[in-house]
């Protein structure tokens, strides 16, 4: 870090590193805007999507008769639409705009064959699309994470090939001595999930594996997908935005390496956890329960690593739309990874393991964690790659509350109903004990059923927030995608007006 | 610290002899960056490190409790090869209560209340054929019984499959359950049925096709 | 750490344990899972899948039954899969290894299916369950898949397989409702569905209580 107390930088300021460093680093962004519009694009209409499916489902969970005539539009295949627009269209297309950029500058370099990454980009939404075409039209594999049809996967595996290409190219002429923790991360990122990804389809789909071995399989990407692929690349941006937004180090060096090594050890057993009790043998289960367990470590670690980097600067959540929707990332991060070590515990697992307990986990995890981090960096992001300005901070205030509440709500409402569902259906002694039902049979089923229904209402109806917030931030990109820039010096669109926040340089 | 001027760098970035335009646009924004971030070295806390063997040895521990031999044919975590799986005593069976269980299968069209489906499955609570002659009643269960019916003042013209040889299969004992539990439920006055009776039917009949109304109603 | 090939050297082992632990040890140990031939009976089980229920099976693929229907049973005692009468045993390994595409699932919304061609046999309530769920389970949540079946005028003898409706779902008069071969394929599934058989190598290692002390000695 270049101090104030360097001499020939007081003599004359115009040689001041510090400056320099400046224009190289507009000078980068400037290289990644075409690549990064094409990914921020790609990802805003694939979330809008993501959520409208998302909706036609979560009615259809209580109001079976809803569009019930169009067999394209049934349940089973609807959510499975939902979950790969948001999955393959708008989570990964969210975290290449963020790759793209983050290395760009990470690697103090200019992008080199931005080519490739377009071409990746295009093969990856066509990929995408024909494989939700396919899922809606009843081509869907029924493997879950892995339902897109055969016949558009090559696409996407060719354009994850091009992006790690790319990767290694910009890191190989990176002119940065030191790995910085994000990058660490996004490296792994990337050459993991081509690997799981293939394996998986292999594994699967092309020569599947015998009996009980796919479901293995399959639990072992679909996790993974989570903890290899969307995981390492939402740190990566908490690792970067927080202590850039705060202009602080990050807290310790040591603790960053213990927590990256310790994810990269344990998350990937952990996924035997989907098939407790399942036709799998008990000792993996037991190694992918204790996986889970040991997932407290990386967990807590980057939790006080990034805990004391944000200590005595709160204050700055007031302001920074970026920063306010990073830490809530970050905290839900924590939360989620916590509940989630308990919940693949068999105790627990007995009870809420095919309930709606995991639909809320999954939710917690994807959206108010990485979903969240995701737009504090889209926020952080675009003005840099524009030269303009977010147009309304009325509008970034709507979208922060609208999902932030519409996603807590969701988690808190499913967490609870999906333990009532798993009291009612599995544990007819604890429902008895709880005052639930009498007597020591189970609940009829068609009951469990009658009682659900009111948490799933509250579930559509804040799904209609996060849409709403959705909505809000849809309208603000596109309205900031067309403005002219100002030709005068602006200042930074946050929630309300700091002391001498961000302005500060040094 | 001080708090200089944005302006004021957006000078000197000019000034370092950039002419290219894009450099030029990079007024507020860029200026305003705080550095690229960077990593403290603030040692690791001694209770992380606590913490960290206590997870460890956590996890190892719950490996050994429930490894069940790493046997890949056993689903129970409480397995242990070197006890020899003995088999439990016999229990007494309670017939209503197995009945009850076995009653999962018929609440599908009789429903878990027993009312039936108007117009579609006919009721069980109240019905002549249930609470009557047991020897058409364990026709019923054990061949199936097809085509129309009167149950109860109403006609119901469905299929019930056969539970017997040919159908499901039940052995004696689980039909005369299903029918013990049956004819005591929702207040229900049948007798019990005992298997033996449910072995000289199923020795009398054999396999056959479902019966018809008209057939049963012949036997008293 | 400022090197790469470390990074990556790292992460590689890292996956690679996971993928040997979880997927091939249990690819060789399950690899060689045979049927088991059932003296009694001299049939081999699991029992093979007929063609029509390998094209119900596809059906039911397609229109995602499995995200509310799981297909395994967990043991008596952990759950009240038992209690409820969706299977006396727990589902294991063997039960699947003739499948090709195996369909535990993860989700409860509806009931577990994996014994339902024991648990339900009567072709008639399926099709009707398919047909409009609220005719045979009133309150379920369970979508109506009534595309699955075709609305047709009576050409001479109804049907044998029209569905027999109660008076406020029939069609007017001279119409009738049959199912598709797809539903018939997808039905034929259903009661293809199920696990009666227990393996004598499984069963030998499940867990045993310790046998309680009657006199309370050691």
């Amino acid at each position: 870090m270049a101090s104030g107390t360097n001499l020939s930088e007081s003599l004359n300021p115009a040689t001041s590193s510090e400056a320099v460093k400046r224009a190289e680093l507009s000078e980068i962004d400037a290289s990644t805007k075409i690549p990064a519009l094409f990914f921020l694009c790609s990802a805003l209409g694939w979330i809008l999507i993501g959520t409208i499916f998302a909706l036609i489902a979560s009615f259809k969970m209580h109001t079976p008769g809803f569009l019930g005539d169009a067999e394209w539009l049934t349940f089973g295949r609807v959510r499975t639409a939902h979950l790969n627009a948001v999955i393959y269209g708008w989570a990964s297309n969210a975290s290449f705009l963020v790759i793209i950029w983050l290395m760009a500058r990470l690697s103090r370099s200019l992008l080199r064959h931005p080519i490739l990454l377009l071409t990746a980009g295009v093969f990856w939404n066509v990929g995408v699309t024909i494989g939700i075409y396919g899922i809606l039209t009843g081509d869907s594999t029924s493997i879950e994470w892995l339902e897109i049809p055969p016949y558009a996967t090559p696409l996407l595996f060719v354009a994850y090939a091009l992006m790690g290409v790319w990767a290694v190219i910009m890191f190989r002429f990176g002119k940065s001595p030191h790995i910085y923790v994000s990058q660490w991360y996004i490296l792994a990122a990337l050459f993991w999930f081509p690997w799981i990804y293939s394996v998986a389809q292999i594994m699967t789909i092309w020569a599947p594996a015998r009996g009980t071995v796919q479901a293995l399989v399959n639990w072992w990407f679909a996790h993974n997908v989570l903890g290899l692929w969307f995981t390492p690349i939402g740190l990566a941006s908490v690792y970067y935005f927080l202590p850039k937004v705060l202009g602080k180090p990050i807290h310790s060096y040591y603790l960053s390496v213990l927590g990256f090594w310790s994810l990269a050890i344990f998350y990937n057993w952990a996924g035997v956890h989907h098939l407790v009790g399942g036709p799998v043998p008990a000792w993996v289960q037991t190694a992918g329960i204790a996986a889970s367990i040991m997932m407290l470590i990386p967990v807590v670690v980057t939790g006080i690593n990034h805990h004391m980097t944000m200590i005595g600067s709160f204050n700055a959540l007031r302001y920074s739309p970026t920063l306010r929707f990073i830490v809530f990332g970050a905290v839900n991060y924590t939360l989620v990874s916590v509940i989630g070590s308990f919940m693949s515990l068999r105790g627990w697992a007995e009870i809420t393991h095919f309930t709606q307990h995991t639909i809320a986990h999954a939710h917690h995890g994807l959206y108010a964690f990485f979903t969240m981090v995701m737009f504090g960096a889209i926020y952080y992001i675009l003005p840099r790659l524009l030269l303009k300005e977010w147009p309304s901070a009325a509008l970034i205030s709507v979208h922060f509350w609208a999902t932030a509440v519409g996603s807590l709500i969701m988690v808190l409402v499913l967490t609870v109903g999906g333990f009532h569902q798993g009291l009612l259906l599995n544990t007819p002694k604890l429902a008895n004990t709880l005052g639930l039902q009498p007597g020591t049979d189970p609940v009829p089923f068609l009951e469990v059923v009658r009682v659900m229904n009111k948490y799933l209402v509250s579930r559509s109806l804040s799904g209609i927030l996060i849409f709403v917030g959705h909505l809000a931030f849809a309208v603000n990109v596109v309205w900031m995608l067309l403005k002219p820039r100002s030709a005068e010096v602006t200042a930074p669109t946050l929630f309300r007006n700091p002391p001498e926040m961000e302005v500060v340089t040094r | 610290m001080k708090t200089p001027d944005p302006r004021e760098h957006n000078t000197r970035i000019e000034q370092a002899g950039a002419s290219d335009e894009s450099i030029q646009d990079v007024h507020a924004i860029l200026a305003r960056e705080k550095p690229e971030p960077h990593e403290g070295y603030s040692p690791m806390p001694l209770f992380v490190l606590g913490f960290v063997s206590a997870i460890i040895f956590i996890g190892a521990i719950y490996i050994v409790r429930h490894r069940a031999g790493f046997d890949p044919l056993a689903y129970d975590e409480r397995y242990d090869p070197s006890m020899a799986a003995t088999n439990a005593a016999p229990v007494k069976v309670d017939p209503i209560a197995e009945g009850k269980k076995l009653f999962m299968t018929c609440a599908a069209c009789h429903q878990p209340t027993g009312q039936g489906v108007p117009g579609v499955f006919p009721p069980l609570v109240k019905s002549e054929w249930v609470n009557g002659s047991e020897d058409r009643v364990i026709r019923i269960l054990l061949n199936g019984l097809s085509g129309p019916v009167k149950v109860e003042g109403n006609t119901y013209n469905n299929a019930m499959p056969a539970f017997g040889p040919g159908g499901y299969g039940w052995s004696d004992e689980k039909i005369s359950y299903i029918l013990t539990y049956v004819r005591q439920e929702w207040g229900n006055t049948g007798a019990p049925i005992t298997p033996e009776k449910v072995a000289e039917i199923r020795k009398a009949v054999g396999q056959r096709k479902p019966w018809a109304a008209e057939e049963l109603e012949a036997i008293k | 750490m400022n090197r790469a090939p470390l990074l990556f050297l790292g992460a590689f082992f890292a996956v690679a344990f996971s993928w040997t632990g979880i997927i091939l040890s249990n690819q060789i140990a399950y690899g060689k899972l045979t049927p088991v031939i059932d003296q009694s009976d001299n049939k081999a089980y699991p029992l093979p899948i007929s063609g029509q229920a390998q094209q119900g099976k596809l059906v039911y693929q397609d229109l995602g039954c499995m995200y509310c229907h799981t297909q395994q049973v967990r043991r008596p005692g952990y759950g009240a899969d038992d209690l409820r009468g969706w299977g006396d045993r727990q589902s294991v390994a063997r039960d699947y290894i003739r499948e090709q595409r195996v369909l535990l699932g993860t989700m409860r919304t509806g009931p577990d299916l994996r014994n339902i061609g024991a648990r339900q046999t009567s072709t008639e309530w399926h099709y009707l369950h398919l047909y409009d769920p609220q005719l045979t389970s009133a309150g379920s949540n369970m979508p109506p898949f009534a595309f699955l079946f075709e609305k047709r005028k009576i050409v001479g003898e109804p049907s044998p397989k029209a569905l027999r409706l109660p008076p406020a779902y029939a069609p007017e008069a001279g119409w009738e409702i049959v199912p598709t071969e797809r539903a018939e394929s997808l039905v034929t599934y259903l009661l293809s569905l199920k696990d009666t058989y227990t393996y004598p190598d499984e069963a030998r290692r499940v867990y045993v209580a310790p046998a309680a002390n009657p006199e309370g000695k050691k």
